[in-house]
């Protein structure tokens, strides 16, 4: 009997969270200049590196790999930046300030639903820009990771996504108004990505040293461990990372607000 | 009549300010609800409590038999209540229909989407892109969203701003309607008409406090206040010619006072009929629910012979 309500109520859960994905992706695709920006500029990028880079040999400035096989890789990495830390820092102080997300807060949707909706969309663009850049780089010849590989890889980019979303969120709690939102997340993430070798590798003990406690450069590193010739966990770096991650969520946890004129 | 809200001795404070001082008040099911004051006097924070936006300080608080402030019957309490506020937005992208749509599936008991785009007046508009609609359009589609998880009471704050005349009145006969169907109706207004159009009671609030409750008949007193006539006297007779007592009024008016308007009528008229002349530019007037609510939340209220509409 009660378990027969429970799994009703179960049943109902996911029908309204399934429901709340689909429309969050609706909301994306509506707007197709956006949607168009967010996978377009990734391919831009890597095709011009690729122009760059194109031919070069695996060399030890580059970790043992081809130029286009580390770019490749970091700018992976930077796409999952950009579609988990960027789009929902951003979005979510948007969103608050126009009133959305008070709104979502007066019907009987549950925030956990509401967050998962955005989490899956910011996944598959993650997704999507991952097998972009890839392929891209098939184009160039940069070969795909080995099977052996792939296991590492996706635990990688699973970790990466799960703690920038939570640092991402602990932005948009922290972030007072929209029109700020874009300067400050990009305030933030220009000179990390530059210092942790997203663009260039860096070969200095003392830079290496503080951004390898800072969230971007273990993410990098983790990756490039994964597809390059020692292959494997990279687990200190994902430890940074995910510890980044615990940090972001427990801010966001505490200090996230709906409503955009808060008490 | 069970109530559907009950209000007891609430509080609320923003650091030293008291925003809420002691606010008691019940609404009954399939009651409209007004609520008035002027920006400030604690409407907001009162209704946003109920709504369960905002913890309170003290008091107690029943809506629909749940305890907005408890955090376990959130969601039961959101199936069962709609909102239309004023800081509150839907997505631009989205469609109209989408838009209904979404929220429709968010609830347990949704009412059907086509049938309320007809009934705030959006036909025709489904396709269209919420970022492309109006300011009346934005607030019905607002409407249409709070209506839309069939509530037992619905929250509406200045549901009718930006309105014109037209909107203004379909957009009653929407909430009229939803009283017949059963669904009780808080709503805040800075439009006296609107009160005294929608409302089956009304409340007053300054300084967090309930200052008068009411219809919108007999709000402070309203129904037996004095009434007040006024007129040009024919040309060439002075005040001290009428047969009652008067006092100058705006331009060349004079003013009256009484208790008993029926008698100082016929009074009035029969001394002008009996001179041959006319009252011109006669009125007879009760304080508007307006004078009332003015009354009530100004400290220094402006003079009686400048206010009042005509009955």
């Amino acid at each position: 009997m009660t378990s027969t309500v429970i799994q009703r109520a179960a049943r109902r859960d996911l029908t309204v969270l399934l429901h709340q994905i689909r429309y969050e992706q609706l909301t994306f695709w509506r707007n197709p200049q956006s949607a168009f920006f967010t996978f377009v500029l990734p391919v831009v990028v890597i095709a011009v590196f690729g122009l760059m880079f194109d031919g070069t040999t695996p060399s030890p400035y580059f970790g043992g790999l081809s130029a286009l096989q580390y770019y490749v890789t970091t700018l992976a990495a930077m796409s999952v930046l950009g579609s988990c830390y960027s789009q929902l820092a951003i979005v979510l102080s948007t969103r608050r300030q126009n009133g959305i997300l008070k709104r979502v807060r007066a019907t009987p949707l549950p925030p956990w639903m509401y967050f998962v909706g955005l989490l899956a969309h910011c996944v598959m663009v993650s997704i999507i820009d991952v097998l972009l850049i890839v392929g891209v780089g098939r184009l160039y010849n940069v070969p795909v990771p080995s099977a052996a590989a792939w296991l590492p890889v996706a635990v990688t980019l699973v970790l990466g996504s799960a703690s920038f979303c939570a640092l991402g969120f602990a932005v948009a709690s922290l972030i007072r108004n929209a029109e700020a939102a874009p300067a400050v997340v990009q305030f933030i993430l220009f000179p990390l990505v530059f210092m942790s070798g997203t663009y260039m590798p860096v070969h200095n003990a003392i830079l290496e040293n503080i951004t390898g406690l800072l969230p971007v450069r273990p993410f990098n590193q983790a990756l490039l461990q994964a597809i390059g010739p020692d292959g494997g966990f990279a687990w200190r770096h994902l430890l940074v990372l995910v510890l980044w991650g615990v940090l972001g969520a427990a801010v966001a946890v505490r200090r996230f607000r709906w409503d955009p004129r808060p008490e | 009549m069970s109530n559907v809200v009950v209000v007891e001795g609430l509080r609320k404070s923003y650091g030293s300010v008291k925003a809420v001082a002691g606010v008691s008040f019940t609404v009954g099911r399939g009651q409209i609800f007004a609520l008035l004051g002027p920006n400030g006097a604690g409407k907001s924070t009162t209704l946003e409590i109920l709504e369960g936006f905002r913890a309170r300080d003290g008091g107690r608080v029943e809506v629909l038999g749940l305890d907005p402030g408890d955090r376990a019957v959130a969601r039961e309490l959101r199936e069962r209540i709609g909102l239309v506020l004023q800081d509150i937005a839907v997505e631009p992208y989205l469609t109209v229909r989408e838009a209904i749509a979404r929220n429709a599936g968010y609830y347990r008991n949704p009412r059907d989407v086509d049938e309320l785009i007809e009934l705030v007046d959006l036909s025709g508009l489904e396709r269209r892109k919420v970022r492309a609609l109006s300011g009346g359009q934005k607030r019905r589609l607002d409407l249409a969203l709070g209506m839309i998880g069939n509530p037992d009471l619905l929250f509406l704050d200045e549901p009718t701003t930006g309105f014109d005349p037209s909107a203004r009145r379909s957009a009653w006969q929407v909430v009229r309607n939803l009283r017949e169907a059963g669904t009780t109706v808080v709503l805040t207004t800075h439009h006296m008409e609107e009160a005294q159009e929608l409302a089956d009671r009304v409340a007053v609030i300054s300084d967090g406090r309930i200052v008068s409750e009411g219809t919108p008949e007999n709000l402070g007193g309203r129904d037996t206040s004095r009434v007040r006539i006024s007129f040009v006297p024919p040309a060439g007779s002075t005040a001290a010619d009428l047969p009652v007592d008067a006092i100058p009024g705006k331009g060349a008016r004079v003013v009256t006072e009484t208790d008993e308007p029926t008698a100082t009528l016929h009074r009035l008229t029969d001394w002008a009929l009996r001179r041959g002349t006319v009252l011109d530019q006669l009125t007879v007037e009760r304080p508007s629910l307006e004078d009332i609510y003015l009354d009530l939340t100004d400290r220094d209220a402006p003079e009686p012979a400048t206010r009042g509409n005509a009955l």
